[in-house]
């Protein structure tokens, strides 16, 4: 049962989803939320006539080396045309969380088809983070009954979709699709009172504010250092 | 799920009525990519190509910021517009937004390449074909019909005889898209347009009556 989203992208992240211009891991957890949510959907498709009209008015700075065109429409016209969509056979679309299993947007059920590894962190949350580009971290983080993550601040950006359950903060109360954006300012603390699965890109490492969990920060860091650097190989 | 439907309607509407009014002018670029998809129509490819070949290129150079990548992203997205003609129909949206998203994707997938980023996934995960909207709506009005189906049949007698007709090849007999086309001798563009319409109105009917 998938509820209405009552927290959705930015303008300006939707505006980017649709000309193209987001990195892959902010393309990936805003097309699943397009897909659980009609409102975006719907504004998605006028961006994009937007940014197509747009195209329509854009004038190559430099003329295309005049290469010779007519050879390329040549070679386009032996090829065969489609007559159907072709549609891959539908990778996993659930995931399956200690006793229950939650259905997956498309996109996300691609991003998980390759297998996660969950890891245990502090308080009760689960963590399995998958690389999707150099500049983002993404991860499936799974929030036990009752958990609270350690307080803390973003030096970026931080995105992250409600996929099942929910989860609160200073701020709101956050339900399935819900899509919810922090940024550098935002000290924050999540805590999730019957359970949550989201999906989170960071476009920056979180800093720990408060306690012994300040004690994670360099490992943080670390690990942001390393599946960046894996990303880039 | 009526007051589902009726929400569905403005965001699909005005986008279809363009498209409609736009492919009433024989030069426009929505009837040269339909001529291209129903009879691979080369003069009308010609046509396509010469008036977005430059765009297209231009957009490359906003995005890569390089002339190698972007005269191969003129090729590989006018190589889709090909290719994929025939899955275009009015209610798709404009030819100009249509052929903005395949080369939106083509590119995408052309600096993940360069970039050499993981292959988990592609444009088209990222932003999804239509067809998949497509079976997505078809499994969507199946439920429905069992549901409604007292209802719909009194509806159904209303629906303009080229709907009806779809609709009773899909449904009553059960047809894929491309038998159906066959059997009515029609193009599948053409079929899936008036599927969607037919069964957009049978919705709204249905929701109506609530």
């Amino acid at each position: 049962m998938i509820t209405e989203a009552e927290y959705h992208p930015t303008a300006e992240q939707l505006g980017g989803f649709a000309r193209g211009t987001l990195t892959a891991g902010m393309n990936v957890v805003i097309s699943a939320h397009v897909e659980l949510c009609k409102e975006c959907r719907g504004r998605t498709i006028s961006l994009e006539a937007e940014a197509a009209a747009e195209m329509l008015r854009s004038v190559p700075e430099t003329r295309p080396q005049s290469k010779d065109f007519s050879g390329i429409i040549d070679s386009i016209v032996k090829q065969p045309q489609l007559q159907t969509d072709e549609q891959a056979s539908d990778p996993v679309t659930e995931i399956h969380m200690l006793e229950h299993s939650v259905s997956l947007p498309k996109v996300l059920a691609k991003v998980a088809s390759e297998g996660l590894v969950w890891k245990k962190l502090a308080g009760g949350i689960n963590q399995a983070s998958v690389t999707l580009d150099d500049q983002t971290q993404c991860e499936f983080l799974y929030m036990k009954p009752g958990s609270q993550v350690p307080v803390h601040k973003h030096q970026g950006s931080e995105v992250t979709l409600v996929l099942d359950g929910s989860f609160s903060d200073e701020s709101g109360h956050y339900k399935q699709s819900d899509f919810v954006v922090r940024t550098g300012s935002d000290i924050h603390q999540p805590a999730s009172e019957e359970g949550c699965l989201c999906f989170a890109v960071l476009d920056s490492p979180l800093t720990f504010t408060k306690g012994l969990a300040r004690l994670l920060n360099p490992f943080i860091r670390y690990r942001f250092r390393r599946a960046t650097a894996a990303a880039a190989h | 799920m009526s007051s589902a439907a009726k929400k569905d309607m403005p965001a699909v509407a005005p986008r279809t009525s363009a498209a409609t009014a736009a492919a009433r002018d024989p030069d426009s670029d929505e009837s040269l990519l339909i001529a291209v998809g129903n009879h691979q129509d080369r003069t009308a490819f010609n046509a396509l190509f010469t008036r977005f070949s430059n765009k297209i290129y231009a957009m490359g150079m906003k995005l890569t910021r390089n002339d190698q990548l972007s005269h191969d992203l003129v090729q590989e997205a006018m190589l889709t517009v090909w290719q994929k003609a025939p899955l275009y129909d009015l209610d798709r949206g404009t030819a100009q937004s249509w052929i903005f998203t395949l080369t939106r994707n083509r590119c995408f997938d052309i600096l993940r390449k360069m970039k050499r980023q993981p292959a988990t996934i592609s444009a088209d995960d990222i932003w999804p074909q239509e067809g998949d909207g497509d079976s997505q709506l078809v499994h969507e009005e199946v439920g429905t019909m069992e549901v409604e189906v007292c209802k719909i049949e009194s509806f159904y007698g209303d629906l303009p005889a080229a709907q009806r007709a779809v609709i009773e090849q899909i449904y009553i007999h059960d047809r894929t898209h491309e038998e159906a086309a066959a059997v009515l001798d029609i193009p599948l563009g053409t079929l899936k347009s008036r599927l969607r319409l037919g069964v957009g109105k049978l919705r709204q009917m249905v929701g109506t009556e609530q």
